[in-house]
């Protein structure tokens, strides 16, 4: 199998084409309205993919954000290209070793699912070429592009999709690899090293969805499959390899139906409302109770291709349901899975009668609203039921959570692409390029190899701090005097546990940091109250003096943590006389209930062993 | 790469047709797979602009090391039909189309990578294929020119064509115009036609037809609507009432200012509401909207194009003034608030009212009316001859000047036809209603 990346990350540059600032909002001021339909590119042909999306007709309505104007609500022409997007995207075209192109010309991406208020997506190709290294392994990038992002769709109504207008704008570095990397693991190390890189620029925009990832995967015999928007790092390989699984399964199918000598779909599909005019339960009770239609189409020769017999694999069925979604109904019934969903047995003897179909074939059934929108349904499934005897068509799928994916649109082609008039051509000259070569920031390689080497730290928590993008936040603390220990572990374990406990809080301050590690450090409290004061802040203390206050953390003077552990030692004589050095953990637990936080536990068990030691010693018979 | 080239490679490259595939090796070691596409206004010296596999264009700069060999062309791939021409069902009454260029026809040059006028019926009807929906719709281009090269000699031709439309069955007549300057025509057609049986509707837009976002299509569609379905005998301009693609503005064209450079609802009716809405299909006439004439249509032309439109600003100098309005027969004037200029202009304007020229004010404000009472320099003026139109728009004014030059040879016959209402211009009652 072979698989491509494309990153998209999220710059905090400000918006790519007008003077917006790169942030989203949750302020909303009003909204508006809009349609959209596909128009011809400079060709005159109209994208497959954007016809597709066009011909849902439906009303698009757009949230005008705190962070939107005229430009983002496709009001007034963009202003020109932000000229700092562009830096950072050539900044990052020169630490992959690509090659900028010389003449920027921005084009428009025709994507009409009224994501972008235009219909297009503005893009432009700044470098092409270049590679990155992941363990050992050379991989090729094809392409930079800068981009706007699209609209952040924010709800759904019977009419069509909701968005607000505060992401769109942002400006989005696209990188694409070439399709070289061979497994889900490597897919993800590669993706992870990008966004090294991408950090290292110092201009990314920080936190979920600021970087999402496209997948193209091919295996031996199948063909492109896009999936698209792929947000967790984590995912990557599970995507992969299930769509490497799922391309098996279908090259197998095809296979056994060409052995078969599957025919395929009996066009035209025919309207069998009649026979489910009694249905009350079941997908079909809509004809009952909304007066729709339903039609059904013959597969000859695809009995048990659409779902395993056991009903235990999904095969055909999903794929062929997916082309119903995207003309917006629900989905459809198949012959694998009836009787079943309120069907029943004479029902089904009934379509395979109306269709004139044996037992060696299937069928599928719509319920639509209107006759047309069934006939294009059953239309498009056809043509995806006659595809699977080619095996696996090329086509952009959706990320679920669950880690499969789901048909969303055929893959767009050049078509989509036009030039974006409003936009002369920018030059890029060599004395930028000389001057971002001068400025080009550590690469993160380099970089992990000197923090691992100069704080004697192992390179994986040093790995780690990278990937949660908290390598400047370690210099500095580093640099402020503390222990790279304590900071790593500050960075990559205790402050990600207290902010998973606050999903609304705040990440601390550097200068919070620094304050509660330097408290550690001078004594104040222990280092264990650590976690405990992360948590307070996170909970809404207003600073560290209030948090340890709130937590009586203030440290123990050393006299009276020795009596607290004498008074736990005496009271359990009887127990150390029985088990000897055994009885420390039961009494440590004793003495750290007391003492939790605001001793150092190291100093805790030394008094404890002490005191042990010393009531043993008083106790032991004296020598003869 | 073919064979070794000797010499600059960019003659040669340059003069490359549009749709050229090539291999370029652009000498610097990059080498570059792409189509040939026609170099941008704004590019480059020695740039060529290919258009990748990926889509992209990119534009590479050639030097005079540069290798490139030209590759056999792709086989065409099968493209998608264009949408059937449909002028509407048969029968019916019919809605004539008249073109004359703008954005609202307009489309993606591919030569020269700017927008440029669509070209023919058939070409307008791939872009709106839902035009005929309602019944038949004819199409009559008139011009092919964007509306800032439209000229009054243009609205004469233009308001021909509507008597002529109307004359030939039309129920109502659609003008397909550039923005920028639908405002002129329709004032200036609103004057050039009488005994109106249906509506005419201005329609434009404010985003080319080449993006799926385009207001082009809705408001052709609600003009056609408008056309074929409203009670109205004059001139309007229909477009988008707001940014939604919901709710559509029917202006009369002689109180309707483009306001806005890019906006969709760009188009303002001034000191009042608009006459009517299409708000979802729902076509709604307020009380001040004119009912159809019995019609026949009447063209009353001729226009006298010897006028000036003139804004005052401080530091307008006098002497320019008197100059540019030399030889004019009609002088209108934007002047400030009530409708006011520099004392130092009365001179020029005394000598041009005593020479028999016509000038006249309105207000730069655009909303409210010119009074010359209210402050001493207005009395001047009204002294120095100068004739108040009271809340004519300046460019209604101006189109009403040239209407009103051709129908009258003495000074004091154009004020006569300029004070009189004509074709419901002047507003008696500015409602609080709206914003500005």
């Amino acid at each position: 199998m072979k698989a491509g990346l494309e990153i998209h990350q999220q710059l905090a540059t400000g918006k790519l084409f007008c003077g917006c600032p790169s942030e989203l909002s949750e302020e909303v001021e009003g909204s508006f309205e809009r349609r959209l339909r596909a128009a011809g590119g400079e060709n005159r042909a109209i994208d497959a993919a954007a016809a597709l999306q066009a011909s849902r007709g439906l009303l698009y309505r757009y949230e005008v954000a705190a962070t939107t104007c005229l430009v983002d609500m496709d009001e007034e022409p963009p202003h020109p290209l932000n000229a700092a997007a562009l830096e950072t995207a050539l900044t990052l075209a020169l630490l992959l070793g690509s090659t900028p192109v010389d003449e920027v010309e921005v084009m428009r991406k025709i994507v009409v699912d009224g994501s972008t208020t235009a219909g297009f997506q503005r893009t432009a190709l700044i470098a092409t070429g270049g590679h990155v290294e992941v363990n050992g392994r050379t991989h090729a990038i094809e392409t930079i592009c800068l981009e706007e992002d699209a609209a952040r769709r924010v709800g759904e109504t019977a009419e069509g999709v909701t968005y607000r207008l505060d992401r769109i704008g942002i400006p989005l570095v696209e990188i694409a690899t070439a399709p070289d990397i061979s497994s889900g693991t490597d897919a993800r190390e590669v993706a992870e090293e990008i966004g090294s890189l991408l950090r290292a620029t110092g201009r990314v925009r920080r936190g979920i969805g600021t970087i999402r990832e496209d997948l193209n995967v091919s295996v031996e015999g199948g063909r492109r499959i896009e999936i698209k928007g792929v947000q967790e790092l984590r995912m990557i390989h599970e995507y992969v390899d299930r769509e490497v699984a799922r391309q098996g399964v279908l090259l197998a199918l095809r296979d056994e139906l060409v052995r078969r000598g599957a025919a395929g779909p009996t066009e035209p599909a025919r309207d069998l409302t009649t026979i489910f005019a009694g249905n009350v339960s079941g997908p079909l009770s809509e004809v009952s109770r909304h007066g729709s239609v339903v039609w059904g189409l013959g597969l000859r020769g695809f009995s048990g291709s659409l779902r395993s017999p056991s009903g235990s694999s999904e095969r055909l069925g999903r794929e062929l349901a997916g082309q119903a979604r995207a003309v917006g109904l629900g989905g459809l019934l198949h012959s694998d899975e009836l009787p079943g969903h309120g069907v029943d047995e004479g029902q089904v003897d009934e379509v395979r009668r109306a269709l004139g179909l044996g037992s060696e074939d299937a069928f599928l059934l719509v319920v639509a609203p209107t006759p047309t929108k069934a006939e294009t349904a059953l239309a498009r499934a056809a043509q995806r039921a006659r595809a699977a005897l080619d095996g696996v068509p090329e086509e952009t799928r959706d990320p679920l959570p669950d880690g499969s994916t789901r048909y969303s649109r055929p893959l767009p082609g050049r078509d989509r692409m036009y030039p974006e008039t409003d936009i002369p051509p920018i030059p890029v000259d060599g004395k930028l390029l000389a001057r971002l070569r001068d400025e080009l920031p550590e690469r993160p390689r380099a970089r992990r190899e000197r923090l691992a080497r100069t704080h004697g730290l192992p390179t994986e928590i040093i790995r780690q701090l990278d990937r949660s993008d908290n390598l400047a936040e370690f210099e500095s603390l580093v640099q402020r005097g503390h222990a790279p220990g304590a900071v790593a572990r500050l960075l990559t374990q205790e402050v990600p546990a207290a902010l998973a406990d606050h999903p609304d809080a705040v990440a601390p301050s550097l200068d919070t940091l620094d304050a509660v590690l330097g408290g550690a450090a001078a004594g104040r409290f222990a280092k264990e109250g650590i976690p405990s004061i992360l948590d307070a802040l996170a909970a809404g203390a207003p600073d560290l003096d209030h948090a340890v206050g709130r937590l009586g953390l203030t440290a123990i003077p050393t006299e009276n943590l020795d009596a607290i552990v004498e008074r736990v030692v005496r009271a359990n004589a009887a127990i150390i006389r029985q088990r000897g050095e055994a009885a420390f953990s039961p009494l440590m637990g004793d003495v750290m209930r007391e003492v939790r936080g605001r001793r150092d536990g190291k100093e805790v068990a030394a008094a404890l062993r002490r005191s042990i030691a010393q009531l043993r010693a008083e106790e032991s018979p004296a020598p003869e | 790469m073919g064979e070794e080239q000797t010499t600059d490679p960019w003659p040669e490259l340059s003069a490359l047709p549009m749709g050229r595939r090539v291999e370029l090796e652009d000498g610097s070691g990059r080498t570059y797979v792409g189509t040939v596409v026609p170099h941008h206004d704004f590019s480059g010296a020695r740039v060529l602009q290919l258009k990748l596999a990926s889509g992209y264009n990119v534009g590479v700069r050639v030097g005079p090391g540069a290798k490139f060999r030209i590759l056999p062309d792709l086989p065409r791939e099968s493209r998608n039909p264009p949408p059937a021409v449909r002028t509407g069902s048969p029968g019916g009454p019919a809605v004539a189309l008249l073109t004359t260029g703008g954005t609202i026809a307009s489309r993606v040059d591919y030569e020269t990578g700017g927008v440029r006028p669509v070209q023919g019926e058939a070409e307008i009807l791939e872009f709106y294929p839902e035009l005929g929906k309602g019944g038949p719709v004819r199409i009559v281009p008139v011009f092919d020119r964007l509306s800032e090269d439209l000229h009054p000699e243009d609205w004469v031709t233009l308001a021909e064509q509507v008597v002529r439309a109307f004359r030939d069955g039309a129920v109502g007549v659609v003008i397909a115009h550039g923005t920028d300057t639908l405002g002129f025509t329709a004032a200036a057609l609103s004057f050039l036609l009488t005994d109106l049986p249906g509506p005419v509707v201005l329609v434009g837009a404010q985003r080319s037809p080449d993006r799926p976002s385009s207001d082009g299509p809705s408001n052709l569609q609600v003009a056609v609507q408008v056309a074929r379905e409203a009670r109205l005998g004059e001139v309007v301009v229909v477009m988008h009432g707001g940014s939604s693609d919901r709710a559509f503005a029917i202006h009369r064209g002689n109180w309707v200012r483009k306001m806005h450079s890019s906006r969709r609802d760009a188009f303002s009716s001034r000191n009042g509401p608009p006459l009517g809405s299409v708000t979802d299909g729902r076509l709604e006439l307020g009380p001040l909207a004119r009912p159809p004439f019995p019609g026949p249509a009447r063209f009353d032309g001729p226009i006298d194009t010897r006028a000036v439109l003139l804004w005052f600003y401080p530091g307008l100098n006098p002497d320019r003034a008197g100059l540019l309005t030399t030889g004019a027969r009609g002088v209108v004037l934007a002047g400030t608030g009530l409708g006011h200029v520099a004392s130092d202009h009365l001179p020029w304007i005394r000598q041009a009212t005593s020479a028999g020229t016509v000038v006249a004010m309105t207000t730069q404000c655009l909303g409210g009316r010119a009074d010359p009472y209210v402050y001493a320099t207005g009395r001047e003026l009204l002294r120095a001859g100068v004739t108040y139109l009271d809340d004519l728009l300046p460019e209604t004014a101006y189109t009403k000047m040239l209407w009103a030059l051709g129908h009258a040879s003495t000074a004091n016959g154009v004020v006569e036809l300029l004070r009189t209402p004509r074709a419901g211009e002047f507003i008696e009652r500015h409602r609080p209603v709206g914003g500005l």
